[in-house]
């Protein structure tokens, strides 16, 4: 994974974070997007993320007013991606559905 | 031929249970228990399912003999409950749907108590008691929803013995409401405590700072004891509870009553309730503590009944909420 530092941006002032989670598969990549993206954040705001899939990377980019929210934010995402993970790796691999 | 496998996690149990067409083949369950006068916090709740969920899940697939490739839908809670521990499940969920190629369905938590009553008990239309640490609604079902006759302004009856039983630090294992209903066999001094039933709804923080103080107060000078005043909440909650029980009934003209939810397994309110039914000519129905208690069967009926009528939940719309009224469920699969 790359990217660990927290960096403000000069133009909107806010402090961004990103995350790439490289995958086996694009397939593994999108799967977990999908089970991560739904959930919106908890009622405090001044905090957004944006999950997205190129190839077989799962990109996450925040975008948070404060560093404490900012922390709360990635370490409960680092929790759920390793839930995810665990279940994929208990459960996969994926069936391949006939369309 | 229907399979549903369903995941509930909103409080402190993790249950993950699979039905075949009314036919519970698996229902294994997890608590977390926190020690005397401590309640369940959201995170730690969540690390606790966390821990677990997955080994429940083998459970649940091997002792229903089944494989993925048998289920025909994930069910999971969408809500209401507790935002992180609802989270912590809905992404299992989410992931092995994808995996396993099947559908997913989002279960209101309340609904779901409501279907396995249905479904245990075989009850025809009654009037629903939902009474556990989180809800307490006097449910009945008209027009294609379960409509909220009435229903705790402030907090849940459970919780306010679960919060009673925090103050005379009792155990939490296996629940605190039991040791309470335990205790309460034991007392034998009626205390005297706020009775507020507000028309069809009722309140019970003010009975709970009632009994926090007095307990301070007379358990220190020895004029009750703490099986006294279980007894006298028990008397107290349970009377409430049956009175706007009885009005709903009056409105619907019903002739059953079901109760559900974690405190409906208490054989106290059981009982008040039955002497209520009896005097109207009506008849009780309630489950046993594998079904009232939180369990994962009981969202997997619920989807059952949902799948077959059509529901399916699309996994960008599958966000959990903390809150989700029991109205506000479209109920397709009945007339």
């Amino acid at each position: 994974m790359a990217a660990p530092e927290a960096e403000v941006n000069t133009h909107t002032g806010k402090l961004e974070f990103s995350l790439d989670v490289p995958f086996p598969s694009a397939e593994e990549a999108i799967i977990a997007l999908r089970s991560l993206s739904p959930d919106r954040e908890p009622r405090r705001g001044g905090i957004s993320k944006q999950l997205s899939v190129s190839g077989n990377t799962l990109y996450v980019r925040w975008s948070a007013d404060e560093a404490r929210t900012l922390r709360v934010s990635v370490s409960s995402f680092m929790d759920h991606l390793s839930l995810v993970l665990e279940t994929m790796e208990a459960f996969g691999p994926a069936v391949k559905l006939h369309t | 031929m229907t399979v549903v496998i369903g995941f509930e996690g909103s409080a402190n149990k993790i249950g993950i249970g699979i039905i075949r067409d009314g036919e519970v083949l698996s229902n294994p369950r997890r608590t977390y228990i926190t020690p005397p006068g401590q309640g369940f916090m959201p995170s730690d709740t969540a690390r606790h399912h966390r821990a677990v969920i997955l080994t429940v899940l083998k459970e649940a697939l091997d002792q229903a003999g089944l494989k993925p490739a048998d289920i025909d839908c994930v069910a999971y809670t969408k809500g209401p409950g507790m935002g992180a521990p609802l989270v912590t499940v809905a992404l299992v969920a989410r992931t092995v749907a994808q995996l396993w190629g099947k559908p997913l369905l989002g279960v209101n938590h309340c609904v779901g108590h409501i279907e396995m009553g249905r479904l245990i008990t075989k009850a025809n239309n009654p009037t629903v008691l939902y009474v556990s640490g989180g809800n307490t609604q006097v449910i009945a079902y008209s027009e294609r929803r379960y409509r909220i006759f009435g229903e705790t302004i402030d907090i849940a009856v459970g919780n306010c013995l679960d919060r009673f039983a925090r103050v005379i630090k009792i155990s939490n294992d296996p629940s605190p409401g039991y040791n309470i209903e335990q205790m309460a066999k034991k007392g034998s001094q009626y205390v005297e405590l706020p009775y507020t039933v507000k028309g069809m709804d009722v309140s019970f923080s003010g009975i709970l700072s009632y009994i926090e103080e007095a307990a301070h107060k007379m358990l220190s000078s020895g004029q009750c004891t703490a099986e006294d005043l279980c007894f006298s909440l028990q008397e107290t909650l349970f009377s409430m509870l049956v009175e706007i029980t009885e009005r709903a009934m009056a409105h619907c003209g019903s002739q059953e009553v079901l109760i559900v939810g974690g405190v409906g397994c208490n054989l106290r309110l059981q009982e008040m309730m039955d002497v209520m039914c009896k005097e109207r000519g009506a008849k009780l129905f309630a489950t046993d503590e594998r079904f009232c208690i939180d369990n994962g069967a009981m969202i997997a009926q619920a989807g059952w009944e949902m799948f077959r009528s059509g529901h399916v939940t699309e996994l960008k719309d599958s966000w959990i909420t903390q809150r989700y009224r029991t109205d506000e469920v479209e109920v397709t699969w009945r007339d």
